[in-house]
Order: structure tokens, then sequence, then C-alpha cells
């Protein structure tokens, strides 16, 4: 039976962020499918924001498991995370505008089966558990759609209307014709490999950097929000493949000036909670040593 | 035949790079504590030995490494798909996965020295200003020589898998060969100098890493130009051999049996590094070993 070690005061409790992140992840997926509604592709930026609301939650997710005192195991619950989100992304994927509630409750059934094997099977016994991989499944999924989202410009497989949204075919210019391909696509290029990455180190990350006896929520969440932010700005230059510049860059500078604000204001709460912040000093003399 | 000396061109070539890649992997990660070296870097100020060494830990190194390579292939791939020359594409991806790896680093010393406030452990700006572009540039060196090999893999090897899966595939080998390799030799030879050789490190040691250096007080620089000697080129060694065996035995043997003939070379080859690594455990610890039974080394 684990011990739990650390406990989580003050700051805002976790029920209050799981609403928050799973709330404003569903509006943002569905803020980009206004993408298909319009017929536009300007929209994209919300499935990164849509990300980033699902890995802030999904990192204060670690961050409860990980107070059970499994503390070196904090970058593989990333790696689970996205390892159980994409199943059910990829399967939610051909439900067209149903697909962010089909991958929610899909998700939510495979984290709660890997919960399940982990507390009995491997005899874990951690409370959490299951309820903390059912969430960080569906924080998974919903990150790995936002960023799809935002990288082809719609989250559904093959949806209605004039524009080629699709995440197994792109285009290839042949002698001035655009002829379909399925390599130069999301998936046939294995860019989903990129942004399984981008978001599985950006939402272990915040707690990874931040663990000790010094740790304070807000700076872990305003580290994780940066991280998704960069995760944001490197899918918005790949995006320049799959959909249009503007597009592309719209995307872009949402991730710059987000990024910009959470590193500046993440190296602010540094500088409060350091011991010191030293400029090329010495080692200050401790007693004993 | 001109087809197979073409493929065992590019297997050498890709051998080349990987050793590049590889020894700048290391090094990056020793000056950044990264790996299992950071479990001691981490303990030292709880301990009460407040020192200047760079603690950057960012996941384990292969997961790391994962991104970094597979997000320079991503972008590459992305800019070769709108018909950028791939030698600028693999640049630009690497120039930009490099930013992201030295944004991480920042991130990842900031917020560990700012948990260990408790014991008095201070942020040295100082230390952030000049080692994060060190190993910003290490880094760009690993990741575009991972990335460059895996173009080739795919481009002229006729790979099938994508270039932004095959980074994935090979970052996590190239975090996996640095870690497994150099890191060994930077975490028990430079942080327990003090210790005597062969003693490994007892409970009463944990975190007594050196942290004064032959004239003042060592930095992260100072580790990076240790084990760039040994270090580094084992660990290039281990990664470069890694992809130059893959390679060559796919290359040759793959039309044999319908692909076992490679799978069989493959055993084959684990099966004779498995005895030379055993011949050369036995060697060493008849040659160097204080500890020739077992039971003294529990006293």
């Amino acid at each position: 039976m684990s011990v739990k070690v650390e406990v989580i005061e003050g700051g805002v409790p976790h029920q209050k962020i799981l609403i928050a992140g799973l709330v404003l992840a569903v509006i943002g997926l569905y803020l980009s499918y206004l993408n298909v509604i319009v017929g536009t592709q300007m929209f994209a930026f919300f499935g990164g924001l849509a990300a980033i609301a699902a890995l802030v939650w999904g990192s204060h997710t670690i961050k409860v498991l990980a107070s059970y005192g499994i503390g070196t195991g904090v970058p593989s619950a990333g790696m689970i995370a996205f390892g159980s989100g994409v199943i059910a992304f990829l399967f939610a994927t051909k439900y067209g505008v149903l697909a962010p509630i089909v991958a929610i409750v899909l998700a939510a059934v495979i984290g709660a089966i890997l919960g399940y094997l982990a507390n009995e099977v491997l005899s874990m016994h951690i409370p959490v558990m299951i309820k903390s991989l059912t969430e960080m499944a569906v924080v998974g999924a919903l990150s790995l759609m936002g960023f799809s989202a935002m990288i082809t410009g719609s989250f559904a497989f093959s949806p209605q209307g004039s524009f080629i949204f699709s995440l197994t075919t792109g285009s290839v210019k042949v002698l001035g014709m655009s002829l379909p391909s399925y390599q130069s696509s999301y998936i046939g290029g294995a860019l989903i490999a990129t942004v399984f990455l981008l978001g599985a180190i950006a939402i272990q990350h915040g707690f990874n950097a931040c663990l000790g006896p010094g740790w304070k929520q807000d700076r872990m969440l305003m580290l994780v929000a940066e991280c998704g932010f960069l995760s944001m700005m490197m899918c918005a230059i790949m995006s320049v493949a799959l959909i249009s510049l503007a597009a592309a860059i719209l995307s872009f500078i949402v991730g710059l000036l987000g990024w910009y604000y959470t590193y500046t204001k993440y190296i602010e709460l540094s500088k409060r909670d350091a011991a010191a912040w030293l400029d090329a000093k010495p080692i200050p003399e401790v007693e004993g040593h | 035949m001109d087809n197979i000396v073409f493929s065992i061109g590019i297997t050498a070539l890709a051998g080349a790079l990987a050793t590049v890649a590889g020894a700048a992997e290391d090094v990056e990660s020793d000056i950044g504590s990264q790996g299992d070296p950071n479990s001691q870097v981490q303990l030292a100020p709880q301990m009460g030995y407040i020192h200047r060494i760079y603690n950057k830990a960012i996941a384990g190194e292969p997961p790391a490494w994962g991104l970094w390579i597979a997000l320079g292939a991503g972008i590459a791939w992305a800019f070769m798909a709108m018909q950028i020359n791939p030698i600028l594409a693999i640049v630009l991806g690497a120039g930009l996965a490099t930013f992201v790896q030295g944004v991480y680093s920042t991130t990842a010393y900031l917020g560990r020295t700012a948990s260990l406030s408790k014991f008095g452990q201070p942020v040295y700006i100082d230390i952030i200003k000049s080692m994060t572009t060190v190993t910003m540039a290490h880094a760009f060196v690993a990741i575009f020589a991972t990335v460059t090999l895996c173009h080739l893999m795919n481009a002229a090897l006729g790979h099938p898998f994508p270039l932004p899966l095959l980074g994935l595939v090979w970052g996590i080998a190239l975090g996996a060969a640095g870690s497994a390799t150099g890191n060994p030799y930077y975490g028990k030879e430079r942080q327990y100098q003090t210790q005597n050789f062969g003693a490994g490190v007892p409970i009463s040691a944990s975190g007594n890493i050196v942290r004064y250096a032959e004239a003042g007080e060592r930095n992260s620089l100072d580790n990076g130009f240790f084990t760039a000697k040994l270090g580094g080129p084992a660990s290039g060694v281990c990664f470069g051999l890694i992809v130059f065996l893959e390679l060559w035995r796919t290359v040759l043997f793959e039309k044999i049996g319908a692909g076992w003939g490679a799978i069989i070379v493959g055993v084959i080859i684990i099966l004779i590094f498995t005895i030379i690594d055993r011949y050369i455990e036995v060697w060493a610890r008849k040659n160097y070993g204080p500890y020739t039974k077992p039971e003294e080394t529990s006293s």
C-alpha cells in the first residue's frame, strides 16, 4: 500500500482544474470546427488553445497521482496519457462533429481499464490510480485532437464540404495539378508522431521540473502553459505544409504571444520562489561543510 | 551489385553521422546533468552541498531526445513537403528543435532550483546564460546528424517509415545510447572523483559530488570538457555501431529467406556482443576490481 507523501496545500483544488480544463478544451475544439461551418482555415488556432487547456489539467493530474510516491514515474505518466489517448482520438475522428465527445467517452473507458489493470493486476494499489489514468487518457485524446485540428484544419476524418480537411489524405502538386497523396498527410507522413511527443513531454515537464519541497501550484501550471504554447508554435510551423499560410501564421502569432507571456511570467514566479537570484557569485558558505 | 555498393556507402555514411550525433548527445547531457547523474545533482543541496552545476531535468534522456529528433524531423518533413531543398529543410528543423531544447533547459533548471529553496540552493543566472548555449550547440550537432541519417534511410535506402516516425525511433535510440554509455562515466567518474575507484557510492556519500575544481569552483562546462575525452566518443561509437550494424545486416541479408536472413544475422550479432561483453566484464574485474568476493561488497 502506497503512502501519500505530499499533499496539495492551498491553491486551486483539483476538481476545479479538472472541470475548467475539460470545458475549455471542448469549447476550443468546437470553435475550431467553425472552419468547417464557415469554410475557412483561420480558426485552426483554437485547436491549439484547446490542447493547452487539456495539458494544464493533465499536469495537475500527474501531480495528484505522483503525490503517492511515484516520483520517478513522472515522464511515463505523459507517455501513458498520450499512448492511451491516441487510440481514442483515432477512433473518434470517424464521428465527424461528435468526435470530441466520442473521444472523451472512449478515452475514459480505456483509461479506466488501464487503471484497473495497474491497480489490481499489477497490484500497485494507489487510491487515485483509476481516476487519474482515466483523466490522463481523456487529456491525451483531447490534446492530440486539439493539435491535430490545428495542423490539419479539422479534427474530423472526412467532413462534408468543399475543403479537403483530412487526416490521411494530403495533396501534391505535379505539373501544376493537385493530386491526392497519402504520404503527404498528417497521419501518412507521421506528423502525429511528432505531436505525440510534443504533447507527452509538455504534459510531464511541469511537474518533473518543479517537483521538490518548494513546489508551488501556480508556478507549475504556468510552466505547463508555457510548454503548451511552445508546442503550439512548433505545430503552427509544421501546419504550413497542410493548411493555408495565413492560417498557419495566425496560429504561430497566437502561440508566440502566449509563449512570451507565460515564459516571462514563469521566470518571475521562479524568482519569487528561489532562495536567491545570483549572477556569477560563488557558492555561499553553509555551516558544517 | 551497384545497388549494394551504393547501399553500403549510405550505411557507412549513416554510421559516421550517428557517431558524431552520439558524441554530441552525451556531452550535451553531461553538461546538463541530465539522465541518471541528475539524481545526485538534485540530491546534493538536500544534503547540504550547494553547488554550481547545471541541473536540467527534461524527462529521461530517451523521451527528451525522442522529442528533439522527432521535432527536427517533423519540421524538416513539413518543409520538404513544401518542395524546399532537403538540406535547408533539415537545417531549419534542427535549428527550431534546438530552440525548443534551449527553452526546456532553462525552465527545467529554474523549476528544479526554485523548488530547492528550502535548502538554500540559489539560482545562478550566469549558469543559465553560459551553459544553455553550450548544450544548445551540442544539441544542434546531434539533431542535425540524426535527422540527416533518418533522411538518408528514408530517401536513399527506401525505408518505408516516414521521416518523423524514423526520427521518433532513432531519437529514442540515441538518447538510450548516450544515457547507457556516457552518463555512468560522468556520474561515477566525474561526480565521485573523491571516492576510491570501484568503491561505488555508499549512502553516506550520497549528494557529496565534486563541487570544487583544481582552482575555484567547478561548473558544468568542466564536466563537458572532462567527458568529451572518453564518455562522449564512447557513446558515439555505441550509437554509430547500432546504426551501422542495423543497416548493414538489412542491406546485405534482407534478400535471403524473405527477410529472415537479416533477422538471423541480427540475433547472431547480439550473441557475439553478449560474449564480448561478458569477456570484458570478467577481464576488468580480474584486473581492476578490489572486490574479489561478493561478501566484501556488502560491508
